[in-house]
């Protein structure tokens, strides 16, 4: 999805923009032959696929017909949705309150410490996401490493029940997704003159006011960028709440994957991911309105 | 080995890599699309060099996955691995090639309770390549109640105890099962009743897994699992204290087979294929490999003493008689997905 520059692009530039020329067209091209064919095409697929039907063996047979959405809207996948999007707005909630303070941090560390610190952001997630979430299950598991040292140091009589708990689902959503919380807010906190916060000292705010009032105003096109790359893709996530959750409160994500596979019902799933991605729009342009209205 | 999500990614880069390794002989090609974690990687190693013909795999973690490529006429597959009730749906569909059983002699290998089955009478079109069931492990340290059928591993006390494979078609059948109902017998008023006994079941269940469910038994997250019998008997082998169980209200026996598609362009070297791997010597070693039930008499002979009395790989002929495989049941299987999606979130 090409969702985050949308975000970050901060407004206002409009005044001083030129039609681009031929070259730039040239330049965009390979961009713009991407996005069609792996995000138009894909999408415009999906959503014929969504009004078809399939026959005996899954195969798609393109007769019109609504009744995808007609299902897609019974309480059992509302249901499924809603608790996707519980546990995708909890992640965001919990990756902005663990990442902004790391963000400010590193923004405001001198400037030769800087990169560093963000590599080691970074670092872990350059190993492949499958073996993070396979270590974290022998972290979390009854005899895992966590349960050992805390029955081992006589903190607990009886080990704790972690894995294939919604805790575990948050966990592994945070875990995975706390990345692309800290770097947008990190850069939006970069930017951040220092002027403008001793100005409000000088005014007589304190440290809270500072923070609400000043800094964090600053810093919101960091914050939204942040919430919309952490909270899109942790509702569709299926890997991590498979392994994690143990697959007993499935996700929306789960569910159209299954649709695709073993239901062999592909319109119908695709019926249920047109409607995951008119919710992405949605919470797109809740965004996008709240940032004009602030200008 | 019905769905296998993560292990396909990480096979997938195997099979790349294997794509290198094959002869310079490039003339002679196979395309092999099988389950993931299922043919031995060495076992396609030697067949490659034997025969200089440049293999290609790819792999596929559902039947439906496996369908849904092929009906929509990707890639050019010369062998696919389907399930006994999906070898069923593909001819009925005259999506499978027949084959010429002269080229695979070896075929005299496989013992007859495994041959002319149901879905494809006189294997006119497929070669059963392992077969298996599903039954119930149990961890004897935790559990002390014997347990002897689905009914008892689904009772208030193993709440939070139980991993089950991830497929409804399965859990579905085992509910049929506990209702004496037959497996294939998925009218409304049946599906109705195993609701009626899924909606007590399903809320006791911990982990759903049908990639690996020995895991969570091994770490101890849970005491009671429903699972493929290789898991099982790769279970019983490490550690003594877990138990195999085959249920008493019968459970269900699948085969998975070796069968040409249509389209296939190198059928001659998918038969050389067949008939490679039903060699008593290279099907034992699949059968070290993946343990489940081997329908290769001779091969079997070649195990050891212990391999062939794992009660999971090899059940007892009265088992095996009240085993019953599923057949086909196209549109339904979106109905039975639902059933157990909707109980999973009330």
């Amino acid at each position: 999805m090409a969702l985050p520059s949308a975000v970050s692009n901060t407004g206002g530039s409009d005044m001083h923009r030129r039609k681009p020329g031929l070259l730039a067209w040239l330049i965009l091209l390979p961009l713009v032959a991407w996005l069609l064919l792996f995000v138009v095409a894909p999408t415009v697929m999906l959503i014929v696929v969504s009004f078809a039907e399939r026959d005996a063996l899954g195969r798609i047979v393109y007769e019109f017909n609504l009744q995808n959405y007609a299902r897609a809207f019974d309480w059992v996948w509302l249901k499924v949705m809603l608790l996707s999007i519980w546990y995708a707005l909890l992640t965001t909630i919990l990756c902005m309150a663990l990442g902004y303070p790391v963000a400010y941090f590193i923004g405001r560390a001198p400037e030769r410490w800087r990169t560093t610190l963000l590599l080691l952001v970074m670092v872990p997630f350059w190993t492949s996401f499958l073996i993070r979430t396979y270590a974290w299950i022998t972290i979390l598991s009854k005899d895992g490493l966590l349960n050992a040292l805390l029955v081992g140091s006589g903190i607990l009589t009886e080990p704790l029940a972690l894995l294939y708990t919604p805790f575990a689902i948050v966990l592994g959503l945070v875990y995975n997704f706390l990345p692309f919380m800290i770097l947008p807010i990190y850069t939006s906190v970069e930017k951040l003159d220092n002027a403008l916060i001793e100005a409000a000292y000088d005014l007589g705010a304190g440290p809270v006011r500072a923070f609400s009032q000043v800094i964090i105003p600053l810093t919101r096109p960091g914050i939204a960028a942040g919430a919309m790359l952490v909270f899109i893709p942790s509702i569709a996530m299926f890997a991590i709440t498979t392994l994690m959750g143990g697959g007993s409160n499935p996700t929306i994500g789960e569910v159209i994957f299954k649709q695709f596979t073993s239901g062999r019902n592909q319109p119908f799933g695709a019926a249920l991911g047109t409607l995951l991605l008119v919710i992405f729009l949605l919470a797109l342009w809740l965004t996008n309105r709240q940032r004009e209205e602030r200008n | 080995m019905k769905t296998k999500t993560t292990k396909t990614i990480l096979s997938a880069a195997a099979a790349a890599a294997l794509a290198f390794t094959a002869t310079a002989q490039a003339a002679e090609k196979l395309n092999i699309y099988c389950w993931s974690e299922y043919i031995p990687q060495d076992v396609i190693d030697d067949f490659a060099k034997e025969t200089g013909i440049k293999v290609s795999v790819e792999n596929y973690a559902s039947n439906e996955e496996m369908l849904a490529k092929l009906g929509a006429g990707g890639g050019s597959f010369d062998i696919i691995q389907p399930s006994e009730y999906v070898v069923e749906a593909l001819v009925k569909e005259k999506l499978l090639r027949p084959l010429d059983k002269k080229a695979i002699p070896n075929l005299k290998n496989i013992g007859p309770k495994f041959l002319n089955m149901p879905f494809d009478p006189g294997n006119k079109y497929s070669v059963p390549f392992m077969a298996g069931t599903v039954g119930i492990v149990v961890n004897t340290e935790l559990v002390k109640e014997d347990i002897k059928s689905f009914s008892d591993v689904f009772k208030p006390a193993n709440k939070g105890k139980i991993v089950v494979l991830d497929d409804a078609r399965e859990i579905v059948s085992w509910a049929l099962l506990s209702k004496g109902i037959p497996v294939n017998d998925v009218s409304d008023k049946n599906l109705e009743k195993a609701k009626g006994v899924l909606s007590d079941w399903i809320p006791l269940i911990k982990v759903y897994d049908s990639d690996s469910p020995k895991t969570a038994l091994l770490n101890g997250d849970v005491a009671i699992g429903v699972v493929w019998c290789g898991e099982g008997a790769i279970l019983l082998n490490e550690n003594k204290k877990f138990r195999w169980v085959i249920p008493a209200e019968g459970t269900h026996l699948f085969i998975d087979s070796l069968a040409i598609p249509k389209t296939a362009k190198n059928f001659a070297n998918a038969e050389k294929f067949m008939n490679y791997i039903l060699q008593p010597e290279v099907s034992k070693k699949i059968s070290e490999a993946f343990p489940y039930l081997n329908p290769n008499k001779e091969a079997v002979k070649l195990l050891t003493e212990e391999q062939r009395n794992n009660p999971a790989s090899f059940p007892s002929k009265k088992d095996l008689g009240k085993m019953e495989t599923f057949k086909d049941i196209g549109e339904r299987g979106s109905v039975i997905e639902e059933i157990v999606t909707s109980l999973k979130v009330e």
